[in-house]
């Protein structure tokens, strides 16, 4: 094979207006470089986006205090982009929807806390083992999904979900029984700031793999089949092994996700892995933009400072929260449940208005931060419909 | 692109014995034998829902047939899943274009390369060195088989956005990339005016050379089909009604009964589209 001419790119073919046209769309006229004003704005805002991630919560470098309690939420934020991030792989790759993922969260926290309490292992091994328990134990689920897709494979993981509550989670010696299970925090990441370190390495390290998936043979493989299996197949797809492998990175996504979430509690207890949660996890993700790695990192952000009760305290909205006074008192409305609220209202805008959910409102932005020309650009028509598989 | 050496082994590359499928109550195919050579163009034609489709579907492996075997390369595969045919070598395309239409057509082309594509898909994720030689490569031969076909200036486009024409000449491409040995074409010609079908023509001509190709063409295109066909067949209701030379099966009394539903001396089967 011999290396392809560059120049045979630019030679002027006779083009069909059609495809002209096709071609004007592809390749929009080439907006210039930023000028040096440009390029100055833009290292400002990385600057800026790197203080904000790395420095701001640790209180380094920053005129602001936030207090530990804040820090431990921006660590479970970081830890819900991972779970996110795990559940873009089931839904936006592979287009399957899983509707259990707290019971994948919950065995992984359950499993890092037991190897590092009971086996006393460390903290890093912990979470290794809980993501490796997380691959085999989506596989298991991936199995069914062979025979079952859509609608019928959401209720086996539904059921998976409730079921995992009230089987593994009820086994004493593996959870603690009520009073949990101890999961003390990595030697030199004890605070909760610098724990909030240790989350990001994971959070970085999950991207990372994601990125790495779409950009070989396995990702293309499972894009390719989640879309039209037929042609997959007829491309010498193993449609099945590639639909447990996409099952298997979300596995294994999740039970990091489980495992880092256990040590930042310092302890783990069954109760808030309910499918309360599983719902918020497929919300955050959905609305934040399927197949869109910012956008989902972002909806897993936002819905976990929703719901932990960041974004309430810090945009003064406690009064819309707590007991309901008058005759309704009976009601509490506690900041947990903003996301249920929150979440099928934005889901609506997602579906209506903004196909590619807050992955496409930050898509100017990250043109912007790339040198490019600051541009909105129209979410692809087809997401709604290919999203999961019938 | 790697050229394989023209195995010397005799007997046909592709071959079924007395292929059947019954759908309910419809047999869609009955006791069909088809032959191609290696080298060879074979042309299928055949009225609407003769089950020239459904053979493919056999040949492929998405339909498991009630009878009758399906060899490929001396190899039974009958039983076997479509993805291990497309492992031996088989390639097809589909009426209505196969293709991820909401990747890019460079996504297009790297998916199918996924055969040639040698490294764990495991590996990949968590930083293996020679997966990033292989992408390169990959990357490369895309493009040289978008060039082939003229397409490589539409390398970032969406394929959902591309003409029809250009998405057939694209999935054709595809499956180039696959490096099959047997190409198993379903109407690459429909929707062409009588020149672009010209072109199509010598086309396929050129790949079979350039590539080594088998081809089994369906087409419509009945004027198509006879010029670049070594061996024709006609099907009717799911049964082989003729085969021979090109220009014998064209105007044999039968074929153009079924076509045309009148005797051949009514129409002229040249008007058949």
């Amino acid at each position: 094979m011999t290396a392809v001419d560059p120049t045979l790119q630019l030679d002027v073919v006779e083009v069909p207006a059609a495809e002209a046209e096709a071609e004007a769309q592809a390749a929009p006229p080439s907006d210039g470089r930023p000028s040096p004003l440009g390029w100055a704005a833009r290292a400002l805002a990385w600057a800026f986006l790197a203080w904000l991630v790395l420095l701001y919560p640790a209180n380094i470098a920053s005129p602001f205090e936030v207090p530990a309690f804040d820090a431990n939420r921006m660590s479970e934020a970081v830890i819900f982009a991972i779970i996110g991030l795990s559940l873009n792989v089931l839904i936006g790759y592979a287009g399957q929807v899983s509707l259990g993922h707290q019971a994948f969260v919950g065995i992984g926290a359950f499993t890092s806390a037991y190897v590092v309490t009971d086996l006393t292992q460390e903290v890093v091994l912990g979470v290794l083992v809980a993501s490796l328990v997380g691959a085999v134990q989506s596989l298991l689920l991936g199995l069914v999904s062979l025979r079952l897709t859509g609608l019928y494979f959401a209720l086996v993981t539904l059921v998976y979900g409730v079921m995992a509550q009230q089987s593994i989670f009820a086994i004493e010696s593996f959870t603690g029984g009520t009073a949990g299970k101890i999961a003390p925090r990595p030697t030199g990441f004890e605070s909760d700031y610098r724990y909030y370190y240790f989350a990001l390495i994971g959070l970085v390290a999950v991207l990372v793999v994601d990125w790495r998936m779409l950009r070989t043979k396995g990702g293309r493989a499972i894009l390719a089949l989640r879309e039209n299996p037929r042609v997959a197949q007829t491309w010498g797809i193993d449609t099945k092994a590639y639909t447990l492998f996409a099952f298997a990175v979300a596995g294994l996504f999740a039970g990091l996700g489980g495992g880092l979430l256990a040590h930042r509690d310092l302890q783990v207890v069954a109760n808030p892995f309910d499918f309360n949660l599983a719902l918020v996890f497929v919300l955050m993700t959905t609305v934040g933009g399927l197949r869109n790695r910012t956008g989902v990192v972002l909806g897993s952000l936002f819905f976990a400072f929703l719901r932990n009760g960041f974004l309430v305290e810090k945009l003064r909205l406690e009064e819309g929260f707590g007991p309901i006074p008058g005759p309704l008192d009976v009601i509490d409305l506690s900041p947990e449940f903003a996301p249920l609220v929150f979440g099928p209202v934005l889901l609506l805008v997602v579906l209506t208005r903004l196909p590619g959910g807050f992955g496409q409102l930050a898509r100017p932005f990250q043109e912007w931060l790339a040198g490019r020309r600051f541009r909105w650009i129209p979410a692809e028509q087809e997401v709604t419909i290919n999203d999961v598989r019938a | 692109m790697s050229v394989p050496e023209p195995s010397t082994d005799a007997g046909p590359v592709l071959e079924t014995s007395q292929v059947s499928i019954r759908f309910g109550g419809v047999q869609a195919l009955a006791d069909v034998d088809l032959r191609a050579d290696r080298w060879e163009i074979v042309g299928i034609i055949g009225p609407n829902g003769a089950g020239k489709t459904t053979l493919f579907n056999c040949i492929t492996g998405f339909y498991e047939a009630t009878s009758g075997r399906v060899h490929f390369k001396g190899e039974d595969v009958t039983e076997l899943p479509v993805h291990q045919r497309a492992t031996r070598g088989m390639a097809r395309t589909f009426q209505n274009v196969g293709l991820v239409k909401g990747s890019t057509v460079g996504e297009n082309i790297k998916s199918a390369q996924h055969l040639q594509v040698r490294y764990g898909a495991l590996g990949a994720l968590f930083g293996s060195t020679k997966a990033s030689d292989v992408e390169r490569e990959t990357e490369a031969r895309a493009r040289a088989i978008l060039d082939l076909v003229d397409l490589g200036h539409l390398w970032d486009t969406r394929v959902a956005g591309l003409p029809y024409g250009i998405q057939k000449r694209l999935e054709i491409a595809a499956v180039l990339a696959t490096d099959p040995e047997v190409l198993l074409l379903d109407e690459p010609g429909s929707g062409l005016g009588p020149e672009e079908a010209d072109e199509l023509g010598d086309f396929l001509l050129d790949i079979r050379e350039r590539f080594r190709l088998t081809i089994v063409l369906i087409d419509h295109h009945v004027p198509l089909v006879t010029r670049i066909s070594d061996y024709m067949y006609c099907l009717n209701l799911g049964q082989v009604l003729c085969e021979g030379q090109p220009d014998d099966v064209r105007n044999h009394p039968d074929v153009v009964r079924a076509y045309l539903g009148i005797e051949p001396d009514a129409a002229e089967p040249a008007e058949v589209h």
